[in-house]
């Protein structure tokens, strides 16, 4: 009895870890997109070379470039950076996104699937 | 206690007492350093110029061709500057001199320390300050015509004259509130003055050149384009807290002419050239 409710409750565990697993990597790209594009979300383009996009700022990277760098392991840094820049560089000019509530942290997964997206084979 | 055991006790005494001074003077020096460090432009002065004309060449030309519209701005301040108002019965002109003359130059010292604002004083606050001390007029609105074009044309007088503002003395303190104000994070982005304006000024920003704040305090009041008319520095000022969501502060407010001061400083040495003409 006890071990069996044990098990059941591995089992659980296994399970919720596992699909949290699977909802950190699921951003919806589609989404991510429209969200780094809209002026009044991520606004990337301001900062950053985005494809696709007009009138782009050079204050940061090239997006696509940038993830060059950074492979399918690598995804929670890349989220990281969006979240909250200032983790990598204190005095970073990119806005907080995550802390000050610029995007939620669904909003962040998918702009993550998105860079994914766009990342040059 | 043996004889080296007392030694030893000195030393780690003397010791201790050296680190602890040198401790508590390593922190008054820290409190008295400035506590911000500026920042340095991420892009060269030269490749800067060549942005800068690429991105506003096109407008100073347009303008040598078809003239500054502020002029007729400058024009009508002119005609202020000797208009009769007040209970004394005086103008400007009465104690400046008809063309101004006494005040050739005068605009290149503001803002400056000024014991009975207790505080930073502007051409504003002064042109405002002698209307009701010495003419027993009423004081201009802050941004309307009138006031925007006698503020205009008393730093027309001081065309060509190198800005030379002091930030030594009791100016100081005024200073330094305006640095910490310029690189202060601000807002639900955290962007402070200074990331933009100083540390990647010369860089692109959506489809906007970042300006160096060097050249931001010589030619206000300007005409510009996006306004259809002409406005102060501080109307600038206004514009980008509320670019940045961050609240914008009420014209000639102690923040505002504290932040003149260290933007002015900045332009030391460059020639007022007013009207400006901007996009
Ligand atoms: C105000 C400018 C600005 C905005 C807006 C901005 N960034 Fe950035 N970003 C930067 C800068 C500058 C860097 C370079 C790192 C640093 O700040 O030190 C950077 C770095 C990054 C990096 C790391 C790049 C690398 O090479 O490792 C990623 C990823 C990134 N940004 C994504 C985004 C996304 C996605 C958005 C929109 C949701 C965004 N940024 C909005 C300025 C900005
Ligand atoms: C009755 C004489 C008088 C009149 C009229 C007058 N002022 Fe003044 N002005 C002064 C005096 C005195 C000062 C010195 C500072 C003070 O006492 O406020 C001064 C200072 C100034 C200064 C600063 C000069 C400097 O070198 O620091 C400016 C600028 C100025 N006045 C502009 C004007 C304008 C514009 C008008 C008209 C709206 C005007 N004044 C009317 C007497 C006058
Ligand atoms: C996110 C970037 C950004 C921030 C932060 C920012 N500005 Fe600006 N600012 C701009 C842009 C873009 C312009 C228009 C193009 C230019 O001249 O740089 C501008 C223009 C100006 C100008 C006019 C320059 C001229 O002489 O034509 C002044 C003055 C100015 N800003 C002051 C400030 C002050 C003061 C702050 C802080 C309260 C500030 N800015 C914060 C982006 C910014």
């Amino acid at each position: 009895m006890r071990t069996s409710n044990l098990a059941a409750l591995g089992l659980t565990l296994v399970v919720f870890l596992a699909l949290s697993a699977a909802a950190m990597a699921g951003g919806n790209a589609e989404n991510g997109k429209k969200i780094v594009q809209a002026r009044n979300l991520g606004n990337c383009a301001a900062c950053h070379v985005v494809p696709g996009m007009e009138f782009p700022g050079d204050v940061g990277p090239d997006l696509a470039k940038s993830m060059e760098g950074y492979a399918a392991k690598d995804r929670d840094t890349v989220w990281q950076w969006v979240w909250d820049a200032r983790k990598f560089d204190p005095d970073t000019i990119m806005p907080p996104f995550g802390p000050n509530k610029l995007l939620t942290k669904e909003q962040v997964d998918d702009v993550v699937e998105y860079l994914y997206s766009i990342k040059k084979k | 206690m043996s004889r080296l055991g007392r030694v030893l006790v000195m030393l780690v005494c003397a010791f201790g007492a050296l680190t602890a001074g040198a401790w508590r003077y390593a922190l008054a020096a820290d409190e008295a350093a400035p506590q911000i460090k500026e920042y340095k432009p991420n892009i060269s002065a030269r490749e800067y110029e060549k942005r800068y004309n690429a991105v506003y060449g096109k407008y100073t030309e347009q303008m040598a061709e078809e003239g500054n519209p502020a002029d007729f701005m400058l024009d009508d301040g002119k005609d202020l500057f000797s208009k009769v108002e007040g209970s004394a019965g005086k103008s400007c002109a009465s104690c400046h001199g008809a063309n101004g003359e006494k005040l050739k130059g005068a605009a290149a010292g503001f803002p400056k320390y000024d014991p009975a604002t207790k505080g930073i004083n502007t051409v504003a606050l002064q042109i405002n300050r002698c209307r009701e001390d010495h003419m027993g007029a009423a004081p201009l609105k802050y941004e309307s015509y009138d006031q925007l074009a006698l503020d205009l044309y008393v730093k027309s007088l001081s065309n060509g004259v190198p800005i030379k503002v002091s930030i030594d003395g009791p100016a100081r303190p005024f200073y330094e509130a305006g640095k910490a104000y310029y690189y202060k994070r601000h807002g639900q982005f955290n962007f402070s003055c200074a990331l933009c304006h100083v540390k990647y000024s010369g860089h692109m920003m959506r489809a906007n050149l970042l300006s160096n704040n060097r050249h931001h305090a010589d030619h206000w009041p300007s005409y510009r384009l996006k306004w259809a008319g002409t406005g102060s520095l501080q109307r600038r000022f206004r514009g980008c807290n509320k670019n940045v969501r961050q609240k914008p502060l009420p014209f000639e407010c102690e923040t505002y002419r504290d932040l003149q001061l260290y933007l002015t400083y900045q332009a030391n040495g460059l020639p007022i050239q007013v009207p400006g003409f901007k996009m």
